[in-house]
């Protein structure tokens, strides 16, 4: 029987990994993983992988000598479960799709496989350690993928998004690319806006006889300005002497840890100590 | 057949080779230890959180069958783990035979198994690293992440307990034969504990302390 107009069957095309046959995903572009790769060279890559797990840090080898492979943290992670128990999502399995083969293969891999690495361990996996919770052992699995992330992001694979919110915290230590400018231009802009709401509410900046410092998202000023409205007006009504900081770093986010970008990590860190230091702040609140 | 059963190869087994295997076994082990703790001293973010109230609680909570979360997630699992494990420990300790032979060499006794209990015990050994087999070729999850050297670790282990056991009963060989074949698997597993991931038995206590450390002893969280 033929169906007239029936839409044509629409086959999906599959990458099925060449080093491990049971890996079967869509194909899905993005250009931080598929154009990224075009810059790297096997010495690049070798001497990236050595340079993060080469000194086989006590974790990494505390992992790789325990681990008895008993497949107990796979109903740990939900991405697991949800696709079905499909085993290559589970976190051991992801370790070995990714560090164990480079351990095993001595760092020498090749781009295609850095550029599966980076799927497997930005979009397959997000870091939230319930495996490490469940495995017998407490081996810290998602401190291992955490590392493969560090080697994706020193050669510079990552999903576009991720590698953007990455380059934002090394350019302007927020995540969204305002300037200190911006920043208090966004603070004192809200502050008009809310001005009529309520008499005396004031978004303090730099208020040295603040107890409480107030540290947002790097998104409140830029696209979710009603965080901070609601913010001011409660502390106005709960009577607090609070402030938020008129300089970096002021963002409390960090999306350099997800890429395990430890130097931006640090300043970012260090920045918010070092305001909460200068106003001699009490308490310091973080919006998450 | 006459080498495997003679006097020599058993007083080789039972004399030089205990010792070989002995300070392998604890030599080795302990070197592991120390330069794992040395290699997490250099790592600098390790030894100031670790505490050693959080630690033994972790230790405690998993060494419990059933008490944590994902033990009782999977039964089965559970119990046989336990299984394997408390007899794989317990039996060598604590059987006749071989506490005959600690008399025999320094002198000293301590309480021995039912030898009908101990029986049990090595049976359960036998058939719980059966099931570990199955579990290996049949779970897919389990199967993905299986490479030789589990197949090589859980015969270490499966062996001395099965010659053991054909040893006791005198089935399928000559009974000196499978005794000097038993001491034999006994010692090859001693020495094959520092170098494999069999040593797992004293890295846990460490790993277990880290993570113990960090999500009780930290961050006050369940340790699931």
């Amino acid at each position: 029987m033929v169906v007239k107009n029936a839409p044509k069957e629409v086959v999906k095309e599959k990458y099925v990994s060449k080093d491990f046959k049971e890996y079967v995903r869509d194909v899905i572009p993005d250009k931080g993983l598929d154009e990224t790769i075009a810059r790297l060279t096997p010495e690049k890559i070798e001497k990236t992988i050595k340079a993060v797990i080469g000194g086989r840090s006590s974790r990494i080898k505390a992992v790789m000598n325990t681990c008895i492979h008993c497949g107990l943290c796979a109903e740990a992670c939900h991405w697991y479960l949800s696709y079905d128990k499909d085993p290559t999502y589970s976190p051991v399995a992801k370790m070995r799709m990714t560090i164990w083969e480079m351990l095993r293969r001595d760092g020498k891999v090749d781009a295609e496989f850095i550029k599966q690495c980076a799927r497997i361990v930005f979009t397959e996996c997000n870091i939230c350690h319930r495996c490490s919770m469940y495995c017998p052992y407490g081996l810290d699995i998602a401190f291992i993928l955490g590392m493969v992330r560090r080697i994706c992001f020193l050669l510079g694979v990552m999903p576009q998004r991720q590698f953007d919110q990455a380059e934002a915290h090394i350019a302007t230590l927020n995540q969204v690319w305002l300037s200190q400018n911006d920043w208090i231009d966004a603070v004192q802009w809200i502050e008009e806006e809310i001005g009529a709401d309520y008499i005396d509410l004031r978004i303090p900046i730099d208020n040295e006889e603040a107890e409480v410092m107030f540290l947002p998202l790097g998104a409140e000023p830029k696209t979710g300005t009603y965080h901070l409205e609601r913010t001011a007006k409660i502390m106005l009504v709960a009577g607090v002497k609070w402030t938020v900081p008129g300089r970096d770093v002021w963002d409390c986010s960090s999306m350099s840890m997800f890429v395990r970008d430890m130097v931006t990590m640090q300043r970012i860190v260090r920045g918010l100590y070092e305001n909460a230091a200068r106003l001699r702040i009490k308490t310091m609140m973080l919006t998450e | 057949m006459e080498l495997l059963a003679s006097a020599a190869l058993y007083n080789i087994l039972r004399g030089p080779l205990v010792w070989v295997a002995f300070l392998v076994f604890l030599g080795g082990s302990s070197y592991r230890v120390y330069t794992l703790l040395e290699m997490a001293k250099k790592e600098k973010v390790i030894f100031p959180f670790i505490s050693l109230k959080a630690t033994i609680k972790s230790i405690f909570h998993w060494v419990i069958p059933f008490a944590s979360r994902n033990w009782r997630l999977r039964p089965v699992m559970t119990t046989m783990t336990f299984l394997f494990h408390l007899c794989l420990v317990f039996t060598p300790i604590l059987l006749l035979s071989h506490n005959i032979l600690w008399r025999e060499s320094w002198g000293i006794t301590w309480w021995s198994l039912p030898e009908n209990i101990a029986d049990i015990m090595t049976l359960i050994v036998i058939f719980t690293c059966i099931f570990f087999l199955l579990r290996r070729i049949f779970a897919p999850e389990v199967r993905f992440v299986t490479f030789s050297s589990d197949y090589l670790i859980l015969a270490i282990s499966f062996l001395p307990f099965f010659t053991g056991f054909l040893a006791y009963h005198q089935w399928v060989l000559p009974h000196k034969a499978m005794v000097n074949l038993h001491i034999l698997f006994g010692e090859i597993m001693l020495i094959a504990i520092p170098f494999t991931r069999l040593g797992h038995m004293f890295y846990f206590f460490l790993t277990r302390s880290w993570m113990g450390s960090n999500f009780v002893g930290l961050w006050h969280t369940k340790d699931w």
